[in-house]
């Protein structure tokens, strides 16, 4: 597919980068590994005036340990981070969500700054113009209407980082930078929960880093997807676990990904949150697997997982 | 919209264009430089067909923009054979019968290099798992990970 007329940009550092951005006037989208960004505007879902490509810049490349955190830069890729020697030590459940992420040749190209901010995805959105002018435009595409529930009020993309849910199992925070300055976040909070815009960022920003506490954690990922590689998750549940407690992510389904914290350990404990998690999950038709067998497969999942990490911790 | 002049090299050859920024990989290396071992098949960074390696990374070339590439080393399947020898992987693959339709064929034995030159004695799992990277439609899948294990111990027991 021949992709639309765009500038093509390339930044030496984080605010060279904004500096270009601001140049273009809210035209520009920032390119890291594109394994996201080239397909949309393939399809034409995204049609910048310029891509300002950040993978030039040394100081997002780096891993590094500091007040008991692990500070990812976030053009790390994936397959790096996967096999650094901490990440499987201390974070069981990214190293299982980094290995479950699509293939090794996507994953060698794709950083972990753009796993965690790649769009929402449906069935009826990723498709090509043609396709899309033919059934009419959705809300995520500038229209009145979701194609897949009639008369809904809101977007049902799916959220489908299958690193965000570990990291955020871990308490990661976020590190942005953007032309009002720097800020730190925590990352479950970047979510808008609108599938239409599905990120708190402003016109311009950069999330530069990911910051880890540095604890040794228990933990697992579990996956619902139809083939073993490549595949977006169609449900995916991340568990990490420390000093007896641990935190439930969710995600897969919907714009933003479901938080649970876990206190009771006992069978009946973990039953619950995953009872809860079942009945909190809103999957609609706009997957390749059915809504009815996604929901059902919440309970299931986040039981496994959670059985798995308790299990690893013995 | 202006033009970008890129350089980079090619199967050991230094080549420089001016390019469209919008100009993928994939397009340069099949338009300007007539090597179409690499293919187009999904465009959207999910098959495999277009791997190239590129400063020994495999990647999707139907998902770099060329600009990306200035100054990068390239290998293309063209690029594998060696004074008119084929490359180990090559062989194997024909040995084998890992090749129906042959359209999958360059991305796979792309992605089979990249996995050797890091890895030179892989299990049969890590091979499995890095030659799911690619789709081969004819689904001949167990063919092609004999001939990358093939491949793999004939070079090391040539030393």
């Amino acid at each position: 597919m021949i992709l639309p007329k765009f500038d093509y940009k390339k930044a030496e550092d984080v605010a060279s980068a904004i500096a270009l951005y601001e140049g273009c006037k809210g035209q520009a989208r920032y390119l890291a590994g594109g394994t996201d960004l080239v397909p949309l505007v393939k399809l034409r879902l995204s049609t910048p005036a310029a891509i300002i490509d950040l993978k030039g810049i040394e100081q997002l490349k780096t891993i590094s340990r500091q007040g008991g955190r692990l500070l990812i830069g976030a053009n790390v890729t994936l397959f790096e981070l996967k096999n650094h020697a901490m990440v499987k030590e201390y974070f069981p459940a990214l190293y299982e969500s980094l290995d479950a992420t699509s293939c090794e040749t996507l994953q060698m190209r794709g950083t972990i700054g753009g796993n965690i901010l790649q769009n929402t995805r449906c069935l009826l959105y990723n498709k090509s113009l043609e396709w899309r002018t033919a059934r009419g435009f959705c809300y995520k595409m500038g229209g009145e209407t979701c194609n897949v529930v009639p008369d809904a009020a809101a977007c049902f993309s799916n959220y489908c980082s299958d690193n965000a849910l570990s990291l955020i199992s871990l308490s990661a925070g976020v590190k942005i930078a953007g032309p009002q300055g720097e800020r730190k976040i925590r990352l479950e909070k970047i979510f808008s929960k609108d599938g239409r815009d599905p990120f708190k960022l402003k016109p311009g920003e950069i999330l530069t880093e990911i910051q880890v506490p540095l604890k040794r954690s228990t933990g697992a990922y579990e996956k619902l997807r139809v083939r073993n590689a490549i595949d977006y998750p169609l449900l995916g549940v991340a568990v990490s676990m420390k000093d007896g407690k641990g935190k439930v992510c969710v995600g897969g389904i919907g714009p933003a990904p479901l938080v649970y914290d876990l206190k009771d350990l006992s069978g009946a404990g973990l039953k619950e949150v995953a009872q809860n998690a079942r009945q909190e999950a809103k999957p609609v038709s706009n997957a390749t697997l059915s809504a009815a067998y996604r929901k059902k497969m919440v309970n299931v999942l986040t039981q496994r997982a959670i059985k798995r990490a308790l299990k690893e911790g013995k | 919209m202006k033009t970008i002049k890129v350089s980079f090299r090619v199967n050991d050859e230094q080549v420089a264009f001016q390019v469209k920024p919008y100009e993928t990989l994939l397009e340069t290396l099949r338009e300007r430089l007539d090597l179409i071992g690499a293919k187009e098949a999904c465009g959207m960074g999910a098959c495999g067909a277009c791997t190239v390696i590129v400063d020994g990374i495999p990647l999707r070339s139907c998902l770099v923009l060329t600009p990306e590439v200035n100054g990068a080393s390239i290998t293309t399947v063209e690029g594998l054979q060696k004074d008119g020898n084929l490359h180990p992987l090559q062989e194997a693959f024909m040995e084998k019968g890992a090749v129906q339709c042959g359209f999958c064929t360059s991305g796979m034995i792309m992605t089979a290099k990249a996995l050797l030159d890091r890895n030179e004695e892989p299990t049969k799992k890590e091979v499995i798992q890095t030659m799911s990277s690619n789709i081969c439609r004819c689904t001949g899948y167990k063919k092609i990970v004999e001939a990358v294990e093939e491949a793999a111990s004939k070079r090391t027991s040539a030393g």
